[in-house]
């Protein structure tokens, strides 16, 4: 009876009326699970389309799983616009740009990257998001159960899942912010799930001659040992990561990860320094990310999340130097 | 009268000519069913999208919210202008009092410009709300650095990375 109400509730988009009176089920949780667990086992070909404001593009994603040392891998094309390609194998994900011959590498030394998220996690989540069993739903052809997380706060947006009910393979999946207006939109206009032969995801062999790499060579770091504190005292959001890596073309940056869970939000600072492009200090966004950009010490701090703008400044304006002793 | 009215809604009528007929409007209620009339057959014409119900209290609302700022300043950014533009002004300006019967507005219209430098003093000495930027040039390299720790990837595998490369082509240097 309580989640019947807490879900009429979520579908009015009473997203306040819902606190305290919806409840994190069990039930919800297991779902959630079941979505983890068929993203990591799964193999699956298929046509998604992604939309985000007036912005609405397809995509073609293989993925293949494998036992032995290569691993699974995984390739998704964009279809629309400008191509481009990303491929992942067991510990590096490649993205290819044919039109400005680029392709950026990044290899994984911790196996704690992928996946970011750890089933052991999953109810960690019902701190930030009351979890609830959503309406179901024919997406693609096949029958989904969906479920909700709802923002116990303001600091994060919430999350509408589909899965199929027989494999949990992901089919559809909506963010939205505390107005119940949809932030962006995955959805499978078509999929075949299992039995993917791995011819489909060859990977390419090697990089096409006259392509630059931009090799993101990401390294372990501590900054609080080079004088930076970065305080994200928001509720829910813990530190998930800290390195040191290149962005785009030989830049090197630090880079912290906060994340709740499902939300997360990245810090780079970065030295003022050799930089050629101008900085333009304030929030902007693009897409369905939240950017805000700062000067501290010296330095560029940029504050990138899929988190409302408000979570991505507070986090930027906690951001401190204080040279070592 | 009607035809005066039709005339005074296309910005036809001088100045001296127009006193009458507004005048009419404020009075006279027949005058302003023809005035009625006649904007909702230029709407019907322009195929201009029906206003919702109760959007003339609403708007009566907020004018009485914030009385006097924003029509001063537009008077006299017009003044420069050609006299029939002016004339159109006013007619707009008497026009959205009409709508919302907020007569004293038309007054306003005729009143001298001299409290526009204060008017203006005032909106400058307004808090700046927070100002979007553009997006930093290299926006995308970090969303996709951002993007490999997604605890999203987890839920859809690599799907996610199709949202930050869209404009790369924006940033590329050669």
């Amino acid at each position: 009876m309580i989640r019947t109400l807490g879900l009429a509730l979520v579908m009015c988009g009473g997203l306040a009326q819902a606190q305290g009176q919806a409840q994190t089920s069990p039930d919800a949780i297991a779902l959630l699970r079941k979505i983890y667990h068929a993203t990591e086992k799964l193999s699956y070909a298929g046509t998604f389309v992604y939309q985000q404001g007036e912005r609405s593009e397809t995509s073609r994603i293989t993925r293949v799983t494998g036992p032995g040392p290569d691993g699974g891998i995984e390739r998704v094309e964009v279809l629309d616009g400008m191509p481009r390609e990303i491929v992942r194998t067991r510990d590096t994900v490649r993205c290819y740009l044919p039109e400005s011959h680029t392709v950026k590498v990044e290899r994984r030394t911790d196996q704690r990257a992928f996946p970011a998220m750890l089933p052991e996690q999953i109810p960690e989540l019902a701190r930030s998001y009351t979890i609830t069993r959503g309406e179901p739903a024919r997406i693609a052809g096949f029958d989904c159960e969906a479920v909700v997380l709802t923002p116990k706060d303001e600091l994060r947006y919430g999350y509408r899942l589909w899965a199929d009910v027989n494999t949990g393979m992901l089919l559809k999946s909506r963010t939205f912010n505390r107005k119940g207006e949809t932030v962006e939109q995955f959805v499978f206009t078509q999929i075949s799930i299992g039995n993917i032969s791995r011819d489909r995801v060859k990977a390419r062999q090697g990089t096409p001659p006259n392509w630059h790499v931009e090799d993101a060579a990401v390294t372990p770091a501590n900054f609080a040992r080079s004088g930076w504190t970065v305080g994200a005292d928001l509720p829910g959001f813990r530190k998930i990561v800290e390195v040191t890596r290149r962005l785009g073309e030989a830049r090197p940056v630090n880079q912290v990860v906060y994340s709740d869970g499902l939300a997360a939000v990245s810090v780079f600072i970065e030295p003022i320094a050799g930089r050629s492009e101008a900085v333009r200090p304030g929030p902007s966004s693009l897409g369905a990310f939240q950017i805000y950009t700062r000067e501290v010490a010296n330095h560029i701090v940029t504050v990138v999340g899929e988190a409302p703008a408000t979570s991505v400044q507070r986090i930027a304006n906690t951001v401190e130097f204080k040279r070592p002793q | 009268m009607k035809s005066t009215i039709s005339a005074l809604m296309d910005g036809e009528l001088e100045r001296r000519e127009s006193a009458g007929p507004l005048d009419a409007l404020k009075s006279n209620g027949e005058a302003r069913d023809s005035w009625r009339a006649y904007h909702l057959i230029g709407d019907a014409m322009r195929d201009t999208r029906v206003l919702s119900g109760g959007f003339a209290a609403r708007v009566a609302a907020k004018l009485a919210a914030e009385p006097t700022v924003m029509a001063p300043v537009r008077l006299a950014q017009r003044l420069e202008r050609p006299r029939w533009q002016l004339l159109s002004a006013a007619a707009s300006l008497a026009a959205v009092a009409m709508v919302t019967g907020a007569w004293y507005a038309v007054q306003e219209a005729a009143a001298p410009g001299p409290q526009v430098a204060q008017v203006e003093q005032v909106a400058r000495a307004a808090p700046a709300p927070a100002v979007q930027v553009q997006p930093p040039d290299s926006a995308n390299d970090y969303l996709y650095a951002h993007q490999g720790y997604s605890p999203r990837n987890s839920l859809q595998g690599m799907a996610p990375y199709v949202r930050m490369v869209s404009s790369e082509s924006r940033v590329t240097k050669q």
